[in-house]
């Protein structure tokens, strides 16, 4: 049964009041970084300005989580700074001029609160919205020279279990900078010397040669214009966005492919699921184009904090509904993304405007199986559970894929991947029968 | 027409004769009496000195007798002599790391009034701190969690390190502390600070312990006064000094402007000092303490509210700064070298500024009164980093160079206003620098609430290596930095 959209919203404001006893305060980098160091903002930069990632990570109780004291997380915090000094720092805009972050060692702000709640019982709320009191909501602006780019919060369950959540505002970096961020920060509350010596390489913008002859012809660039409400980095609020959310068993979607030698991976047939099952009661556009997104996962020193996504959208003559599903799936598979080189015409070298969204300027599949969700432990002990999601999603929806936690069962391991939809209020409750109806997805 | 200046050489002339006086005459009399002995002849003398000792022997007796009378009431009556054998400094961990824009991104989320924040952006910018001051970790939260539980923890983390650090450098043991004064102008709980270290650190049930509260800045000097009084009375004793300044009650959380200051400059600081009259501590111990001389002006209203706690109209309690505040320092300065002159200034300062003196009162009242050179005295100066105005007004008054307060201002910049302890982190910035040799003179000030004006002088008993332990180890090589006058944030 579908639950009632009002049931939902209550089970979000129960949740929200469970959550209590909010301290705020600030960690800094261990080292003065300097006098008048500045990080540029590539025009990639610029484009997921409006985008930001939040995760939740959910550990259970245990005496190592029990031990930590918020004392000893926020101690390797300090010299964790040192390494990612520009997360610290505040965009600094001045009229007409390209923003940037000024590194001025601000800081990240740290949230303490406390939930009525046991953990098991947080989870076993599958409300999508349920990460929602764990991390902060906050968006850059309105006074943006004060705006911190990245929240904290440590949040204690009553039985002693605890969820950290993680606020990044996406023009740091994407998905995979974030989370070895974070990761980073758990290899330093263990407790390892060699890693004080890492060190951010200078940023460098792409040589960003003006007007250069375009190649013939340049695929356009999934991105949607959008005029900013007010003074905030915020997407404007056209209509009401809901999120939902559901896991998908590898073997659930080989199934699905019948007898095969060479598997369409999953991301590709989760794509094509979910984009059929949208089709067949979504408008015109959305049945022919989405955009495809996928982050680079090769890990270089020198690209620890940057936004390296690959985008492109895909157009089908006839509605996604009239295709058949493995077809589709490896239209998706095969499609070939772009490095989004034309994003250089689109942003003025000197303002930095306009403003843009990638994420749901078309229905979006974000690819994120790569990310290392599961990698951030505690002392060695890994989270159970890890919400993700974006906020600043545009009109017409995202859906994220991401690797799931590895679990084992009678039948042997389990490889599951979990989805994350938002869509307008509406379209989630249609997919979701649609989903449960056909697929048996839940 | 005044004292006429002199130039080069003729002033280094002058100098040494007048400096020298006593002795180059003493010298001068020694050759001619060696002379006349030498002419007499040995054996005259022998046969001289019988002929006295049978024939008037009441009277030889008497003038021997007297002469050793005098010599034992002259040494019997001498001062002790105070031993600085050595001290600590607190180093705030870096977690404790408070940079400018952090601070002011606070005071903004904290404080709703926007021409405060303003106001105190204004002065962090023309402060003269740097970006690694520290604050409690209470004051890390906004708004800050200032308890008593917190401020028990700060006064724990500060004073205790100190002294760690200390009774590792000196082999100091705990049934070795005689007397122990401590003194926090700004927290002050029961039981005190100094029963907080006796219960710490298992000393005796028989000391002798002191705390001093609400005193200000200048306290760590009158305890280090007190210190050496009860050193006079007590022989054989070592004396446990302690100074320090707790941040974490004294948030002031309103918005009116006079007392917005401290908020701005005070930072975590504390140091610990071991003093000894013991004769055998003469051998290691870094200086002898040689003069303190302590000036109140509270007599004078204007100078005892010019710095003063009360409440705003609001109810928040915070500490006044008046704005005569420069103009009562400079008159206290005044007093207190008037005092201190005397006793430092070689001769030919003296002499000059007596002839000024006679000069404006019997000659002509227009004469100008002749500023003494005190870089003639000392060699090295710790002014207590109160601000940078006051460091300013120092300098200019006493016509110092930049590298007479470069510990000063450094120590602003790297640790803020750490107010009593701060003349101590000075001290260590000099030595850490490899100035401080033998025979070297040492003038400590500090300025504080009252008003008061105290001054410390110090005599440095051997040279110290550069390679010292302490708060400035690891951030020396960049020292001195050049400090804007104003810093955009």
């Amino acid at each position: 049964m579908v639950p009632s959209l009002s049931d939902e919203a209550m089970g979000v404001e129960l949740e929200k009041s469970a959550v209590y006893g909010h301290k705020f305060s600030t960690v800094v980098p261990a080292e003065a970084t300097g006098d008048a160091v500045t990080r540029e903002l590539t025009n990639m930069d610029l484009i997921m300005k409006l985008h930001y990632l939040r995760a939740v990570y959910y550990f259970k109780q245990s005496e190592v989580v029990d031990g930590l004291a918020i004392t000893d997380l926020k101690e390797p915090m300090f010299p964790w700074l040192n390494v990612y000094y520009p997360v610290t720092g505040r965009i600094r805009t001045e009229a007409g001029s390209r923003p940037l972050i000024k590194c001025n060692d601000c800081g990240l702000r740290i949230i303490e609160a406390k939930c009525s709640r046991t953990l098991e019982e947080w989870l076993s709320v599958e409300d999508s919205s349920r990460w929602r009191p764990l991390v902060p909501e906050k968006v850059l602006g309105p006074e943006l020279h004060f705006s911190p780019l990245v929240y904290i919060q440590f949040t204690r369950f009553k039985c002693g279990g605890m969820a950290i959540g993680y606020s990044w505002a996406h023009l740091l970096g994407d998905a995979v900078s974030a989370t070895n961020c974070i990761n980073l920060w758990g290899k330093f509350l263990k407790g390892n010397p060699s890693l004080e010596t890492l060190r951010l390489s200078n940023h460098q913008k792409k040589a960003e040669s003006p007007a250069k002859h375009v190649k013939a012809p340049q695929k356009p660039v999934p991105v949607k214009q959008v005029k900013l409400a007010g003074e905030c980095w915020q997407a404007p609020d056209t209509c009401k966005m809901a999120t939902c959310s559901f896991k998908i068993a590898e073997t659930d979607l080989k199934k699905m492919q019948g007898e095969k030698q060479n598997h369409v991976p999953p991301f590709a047939m989760i794509s094509a699921l979910i984009w059929k099952c949208l089709a067949k009661n979504g408008n015109d556009r959305e049945s022919k184009s989405a955009t495809i997104c996928r982050n680079s996962t090769s890990l270089k020193s020198s690209d620890m904090l940057t936004n390296n996504l690959k985008a492109s959208t895909i157009t089908l003559d006839s509605s996604a509904a009239n295709i058949d599903l493995l077809e589709l799936a490896t239209l998706i598979l095969k499609h070939e993304l772009d490095e989004l080189e034309s994003i250089d015409e689109l942003i003025d070298r000197n303002s930095g405007k306009p403003d843009f969204v990638l994420y749901g300027a078309n229905l979006t599949f974000i690819d994120m199986e790569g990310i290392d969700l599961y990698g951030l432990e505690l002392k060695g002990q890994t989270p159970v559970q890890v919400d993700y999601n974006i906020d600043g999603i545009g009109d017409e929806g995202a859906v994220l894929v991401l690797q799931g936690r590895g679990r084992t069962d009678l039948t042997g391991s389990i490889q599951e991947r979990t989805v994350m939809v938002t869509l307008p209020e509406d379209q989630i409750n249609q997919l979701r029968g649609v989903l449960s109806s056909e697929f048996g997805i839940a | 027409m005044a004292v006429p200046v002199f130039q080069g050489a003729v002033k280094f002339a002058y100098r040494f004769l007048v400096n020298n006086l006593v002795t180059l005459f003493l010298a001068t009399a020694m050759t001619a009496i060696a002379w006349t002995l030498h002419r007499l002849g040995q054996d005259n003398i022998v046969d001289y000195s019988w002929w006295l000792l049978q024939q008037k022997p009441v009277e030889s007796l008497g003038v021997a007798f007297f002469v050793s009378l005098v010599a034992t009431v002259y040494f019997m009556s001498r001062p002790r002599p105070v031993y600085l054998v050595d001290y600590a400094c607190f180093k705030p961990p870096a977690t404790c790391r408070v940079p400018s824009a952090t601070f002011i991104e606070h005071t903004k989320l904290i404080n709703k009034d926007e021409k405060s924040v303003q106001f105190q952006t204004r002065i962090l910018e023309r402060s003269g701190l740097g970006e690694e001051t520290c604050l409690p970790p209470a004051n890390h939260f906004i708004p800050p969690n200032a308890t008593m539980e917190a401020s028990r923890a700060e006064a724990q983390l500060v004073i205790f390190s100190a002294i760690d650090d200390l009774m590792k450098k000196t082999g100091l043991k705990h049934k070795d502390i005689d007397i122990l004064v401590v003194n926090c102008s700004l927290f002050s709980p029961t039981p005190s600070l100094s029963a907080m270290i006796i219960n710490k650190y298992k000393l005796r049930s028989n000391i002798r312990s002191f705390n001093l509260s609400g005193m200000g800045c200048s306290a760590g000097l009158i305890s280090i006064d007190l210190a050496r009084d009860l050193l006079q009375v007590h022989p054989r004793a070592n004396a446990l000094v302690v100074s320090t300044e707790i941040i974490t009650p004294n948030f002031y959380n309103g918005n009116q402007r006079s007392m917005l200051l401290p908020n701005c400059l005070f930072r975590m600081g504390a140091a610990a000092i071991l003093l000894s009259n013991r004769r055998r501590e003469a051998r290691r111990a870094k200086y002898r303490l040689t003069h303190v001389v302590r000036t109140h002006k509270g007599a004078d209203d204007r100078a005892y509210r010019c710095v003063y706690e009360e409440e705003d109209g609001e109810g928040h309690s915070g500490i006044s700064l008046s704005k005569d505040l420069m103009t009562i320092a400079g008159e206290a300065l005044k007093s207190n070298i008037t005092t201190l002159g005397p006793l430092v200034l070689p001769m030919s300062e003296q002499l000059l500024f007596v002839l000024a003196l006679a000069g404006r009162k019997l000659v002509n009242p227009k004469w100008k009164s002749y500023l003494p050179d005190f870089k003639q005295a000392f060699e090295h100066f710790c002014i207590h980093a109160g601000g940078r105005a006051v460091i300013d007004e120092l300098q200019k008054n006493l016509s110092l160079t930049a590298e007479h307060v470069e510990a000063s201002r450094m120590t602003l910049h790297r640790f803020g206003n750490t107010s009593s302890s701060s003349l101590w982190y000075e001290l260590n910035y000099i030595e850490s620098k490899g100035r401080m040799r033998r025979g070297d003179r040492v003038w400590q000030i500090g300025f504080g609430s009252g008003f008061k004006c105290n001054s410390a002088v110090w005599k440095c008993l051997r040279t110290i290596k550069p390679t010292v332990d302490g708060p400035w180890a690891d951030c020396i090589d960049r020292y001195p930095v050049q400090i804007p006058e104003v810093v955009r944030l």
